[in-house]
């Protein structure tokens, strides 16, 4: 095995580990730590695949997201002033159990159907550049498109939010 | 990235080590005189002497700080989540030690010279959130717990307009390479400013880049989650010894990684005044000079500022850094789309300055707090 694979398997085994922390942990504090971790090991894995911008992203956006869910689940769990876990499962458990295959399915024949581009062994080494002509001028306008759906998601957002106090 | 000669011919594992060892050695000292120094200041700002016992002038003081520190019992609550509370200081402490590592402190010199450099600052800089979250959520505190849920709403707030104002600057790198193409290396950005400062073509995006900043570094008057008067220091109240040391080593050590980076960024690095071809030791000099400014002005606005409240702090960024820093980002893609002189790119920006310093002074010396920078709202008025 070269050293590469020695890496990758190291990275691998750890995020497998800390998805299963993410699932099987007790306290959902735990569990949002665990996640990060998790996240940080696919951005190490966009490292390894030379592909540094999407790394970065990774760590930027799941960085912002994991913290705004850590304040989402203290909001939403009642914290236990004896220590005990909070009974996270409920009876949405075999829906969540449809919903993850359902997602685990579309990733797996979205993997295996494509064509990709350059193999583990010789990655192909991105430039900024590329990407961002690929973003702004090939794809502009559905990029424009997903920034107003996004915009309208967040107006959204802060109106439902607004409500309560509006009187 | 390598940077291009390694020292001494080494191996290239063995010159990253030595170049992280001697940033990192660095970092330490600077951190330690940097406590040192705020105490003087803030001192001569309020008409003290300051720590004068310990060495001439107590130069030694804050050697003598660091081993009462370490030789402090660390000290650990009956009812915190024993291995989060452990390793949030560390969770906090590496993301700054990552950043440290792209910052070029003279020409072609640092750590690494990442093609994507300003991007990794702010992205890695992001996950130091975490670790003040983890802190706050293992103490088993609720002065800990409040202290952090105020940094994740500020720092996750700030953060847009900050990350917004560095990028107006990296779209007017594309002006001065010669490809047209924008650049994301510090190391260039750096030397792209050999003839002028991007603070001078772009006042407004460094007036947001130092308040966003001073608001991710919580210092004064951002300081709401650490504050000491309501909250009894925020999200490190339950540490003691050598954890509470290496919060305050975080925090000094990335107040001082923002500002080299804002140097290097807005006030021309390494390059500007004496150009890319002096001498190392004048490059680092002047790195320093630069930064040193900063941190100098971080400190004199903590003593002269009070704090504000958090419905103002909110208020400011996303009623104005945030619009500001958009509006400077629009009339930057105007003027670079169609080619205009880079005067005006100075102009549009120093009038964006004008407004918003306007608009600061207004609010702070109005009597009731009301309009854009925080209304407030009488308690029980809505329930009549």
């Amino acid at each position: 095995m070269t050293a590469t694979e020695v890496i990758w398997w190291v990275f691998a085994l750890g995020i497998v580990a800390l998805s299963a922390g993410v699932v099987f942990s007790r306290s959902v504090i735990h569990s949002a730590i665990f996640l990060i971790g998790s996240l940080a090991g696919v951005g190490v894995m966009f490292v390894i695949l030379t592909v540094e911008f999407l790394a970065l992203t990774q760590f930027l956006i799941y960085g912002g997201a994991v913290t705004v869910l850590v304040l989402l689940a203290l909001m939403l769990t009642r914290a236990d002033p004896s220590g005990r876990a909070e009974k996270v499962n409920g009876p949405q458990a075999p829906f969540a159990l449809l919903a993850g295959i359902a997602v685990a399915a579309v990733l797996l024949v979205a993997a295996l159907s494509t064509e990709w581009a350059g193999t583990a062994d010789s990655p192909a080494s991105i430039a900024i550049e590329t990407i961002s002509q690929r973003l702004f001028e090939d794809f502009g306008f559905p990029f424009i498109l997903a920034s107003v759906l996004l915009l309208v998601a967040l107006v959204g957002a802060i109106i439902v939010a607004r409500q309560e106090e509006g009187e | 990235m390598l940077f291009a000669d390694p020292l001494f011919d080494l191996p290239a594992w063995l010159d990253a080590v030595i170049r992280i060892v001697i940033v990192v050695l660095a970092m330490t000292v600077i951190v330690v005189y940097s406590t040192y120094g705020e105490r003087k200041l803030v001192a001569r700002f309020q008409q003290r002497l300051g720590p004068m016992r310990t060495g001439p002038w107590g130069l030694w003081q804050g050697f003598a700080d660091a081993i009462k520190l370490v030789g402090k019992e660390d000290l650990r609550p009956k009812n915190a989540d024993r291995w989060v509370f452990e390793l949030a200081p560390y969770a906090t402490f590496i993301p700054v030690l990552l950043t440290l590592m792209v910052l070029p402190f003279a020409e072609n010199w640092g750590v690494r010279n990442l093609a994507l450099g300003v991007f990794f600052v702010f992205a890695i800089l992001g996950l130091n959130i975490v670790g003040i979250l983890m802190a706050g959520l293992g103490s088993g505190n609720k002065y800990a717990l409040l202290g952090a849920v105020r940094a994740a709403a500020q720092m996750i707030s700030y953060e847009i307009p900050l990350v917004v104002s560095l990028l107006c600057v990296v779209m007017i790198t594309g002006a001065d390479t010669p490809n047209g193409v924008g650049t994301l290396n510090l190391n260039t950005i750096a030397a792209l400013q050999e003839d002028r400062p991007y603070i001078v073509l772009q006042p407004l995006a460094f007036l947001i880049f130092f308040t966003a900043m001073l608001s991710e570094l919580h210092r004064a008057p951002f300081d709401i989650p650490v504050a000491e008067s309501e909250i009894v220091g925020g999200y490190f109240v339950e540490y003691s010894g050598i954890r509470w040391s290496m919060f305050q080593l975080t925090e000094y050590a990335s107040m001082w990684g923002f500002a080299v980076f804002g140097s290097v960024v807005f006030l021309g690095g390494w390059a500007w005044p004496f150009g890319v071809d002096s001498h190392w030791a004048v490059q680092l000099a002047t790195t320093f000079t630069k930064a040193l400014a900063i941190v100098i002005v971080i400190i004199w606005i903590r003593t002269t500022v009070p704090r504000l409240r958090i419905d103002q702090l909110m208020n400011f960024s996303w009623k104005v850094l945030l619009e500001l820093s958009f509006l400077q980002l629009v009339a930057n893609g105007i003027i670079l789309y169609y080619g205009w002189p880079q005067e005006l790119l100075a102009l549009t920006s120093a009038v964006g300055a004008a407004f918003l310093i306007f608009l600061i002074i207004r609010h702070a010396s109005a009597r009731s707090t009301k309009g854009l920078l925080g209304t407030y709202r009488t308690l029980g008025a809505s329930s009549s």
